[in-house]
């Protein structure tokens, strides 16, 4: 009797120690795979930075970030080396590491230094002496395409031929900064450069004459009709306009009316008018009106 | 003592209808409510330019296909549905990011997606928005089929869009600590 009653007594005994043996080995391997990271609080794009991490053991430790995935073997306990190529792209990443759980830690890495920039101008072509007719956008970015979002003065320079350059410095805001300014007043290439240290941006804005500001004409029958022309035709800054500008000649003749669109060929508009009256003629070009011209009939 | 074994039969097919019916409906009640993000736009503060009724409705639904179609991208690995919404920078980070996740076997899944954006620039030419997103979504990664990452993330975005023939496209998506 007393065997049969000890038997169920060691087994328990057996049972109890198991127990605790399993719990101890359960508290081990936790204890191991406790693997709490310590992101880097401070990484820059395209430099070295490393992981802390806790615990013993071997684990897969994984990297989310915007555009990339890393998954990999570490050893719990060491550092994680991150090498510059994989933390590149600016932005909040995710460091996991699984080893029966998981665990994980978001951190930022944030843009290097201005290496290039996104500089947009415009227009390609503005007419000269416009207010606020050409502008730009500047946006500072690093060497891996980032935007670098801290605030950084970026200086713009215009230069036009034949006149007095300007220059003005901008601190971006929120990444970007932009200027507008008025057209010069001669005709020719406007230089547009922005630069941010030693990271320089040029464009072209092509200043062109403005609309004609003088129409005066000029003509004389011959046995062919009557050959008009203009003087050179230019805009109130004395440039002249460009080739295909078009100048409309009209003559009266008596009721009759006709019109002749000429372009403007080498700062002149010529045409040819038949009539064999007395005719009065005009010229106009946009919102200009030309002198009048009086031409006595054939004889 | 027959009749007493088809009650109890009949109590426990009746008892377990529900735990049936409920079984079924998981995977319903697990799916996400509504996969569309939900994206807002305050173009009050925009500067130089002040943004047309027009661009601000296209920009919104641009901003808005943009981010189911990363999602549906990261979930399935493809770039196919990015469709065309991401161009430059932002083009090759979503590629990269895809490409890098099928390399390794992952994927995510960003569910629940809340977007509040602000304009904060729009450029004299019309050719130029820079956008704040300050967005909430769950994210979920996966390795093959094991969660090793889940939760509720507000990530704050800085966005650069610029237009394109029919469409606003992103040309810089970058998150950051903070505005």
């Amino acid at each position: 009797m007393s065997s049969l009653t000890n038997i169920p007594c060691r087994s328990r005994r057996v049972q109890r120690i198991g127990f605790i043996l399993l719990l101890s080995a359960f508290a081990v391997v936790a204890l191991a795979q406790d693997g709490s990271l310590r992101p880097p609080s401070s990484a820059v794009a395209g430099q070295a930075a490393s992981i802390g991490t806790s615990g013993s053991g071997s684990a897969t430790f994984y990297l989310i970030g915007p555009s990339s995935t890393i998954k990999r073997d570490v050893q719990l306990g060491q550092d994680i080396s991150l090498a510059p190529k994989e933390i590149q792209a600016a932005g909040r990443y995710v460091a996991v590491v699984c080893s029966g759980g998981c665990t994980s830690a978001p951190f930022f890495v944030s843009p290097a230094k201005p290496a290039s920039m996104i500089f947009l101008v415009h227009p390609s072509r503005a007419p000269v002496a416009q207010n606020d007719v050409v502008s730009g956008v500047a946006v500072p970015l690093d060497e891996y395409q980032n935007v670098v979002l801290a605030p950084t003065a970026i200086e713009f320079q215009l230069a036009a031929k034949g006149s007095a350059g300007s220059s003005r410095t901008i601190e971006a805001k929120d990444g970007v900064a932009w200027f507008r300014t008025s057209s010069g007043k001669s005709a020719g290439p406007l230089q547009v450069e922005a630069s941010i240290n030693d990271v320089t941006a040029r464009r072209v804005v092509q200043q062109v004459a403005s609309d004609p500001c003088h129409l005066r004409i000029k003509g004389e029958r011959t046995p062919k009709g009557i050959m008009v022309e203009t003087d050179p035709v230019r805009d109130c800054s004395g440039n002249p306009v460009p080739d295909g500008t078009i100048v409309t000649f009209t003559a009266k003749d008596g009721d009759e009316t006709s019109t002749v669109d000429a372009p403007v060929k080498q700062d002149v508009a010529r045409a040819r008018i038949v009539a064999k009256g007395p005719v009065v003629i005009s010229a106009a070009s946009g919102v200009v009106m030309g002198n009048e011209l009086r031409i006595g009939g054939q004889e | 003592m027959r009749s007493l074994l088809q009650k109890l039969r009949n109590k426990t097919v009746w008892g377990a209808a529900p735990v049936i019916l409920l079984l079924a409906a998981l995977p319903l009640l697990s799916a996400p409510t509504d996969p569309a993000p939900d994206v807002t736009l305050d173009s009050a503060k925009a500067s130089p330019r002040s943004v047309e009724p027009l661009t601000q409705r296209s920009v919104l639904r641009d901003y808005r296909f943009a981010w189911s179609n990363l999602a549906q991208a990261v979930e399935s690995n493809s770039t196919q549905p990015l469709n065309g919404l991401f161009v430059g920078t932002a083009n090759t980070w979503v590629t990269d990011a895809v490409e890098s996740q099928r390399r390794n076997g992952l994927t995510s899944r960003y569910s629940n997606q809340r977007h509040h954006l602000q304009a904060v620039f729009y450029a004299p030419e019309g050719d130029l928005i820079e956008l704040r997103d300050s967005a909430e979504y769950d994210l979920e990664i996966l390795d093959g089929g094991k969660t090793i990452h889940n939760e509720h993330a507000r990530v704050n975005y800085v966005v650069l869009m610029t237009p394109a023939a029919d469409r606003w496209v992103i040309r810089q998506m970058q998150s950051v600590a903070q505005f």
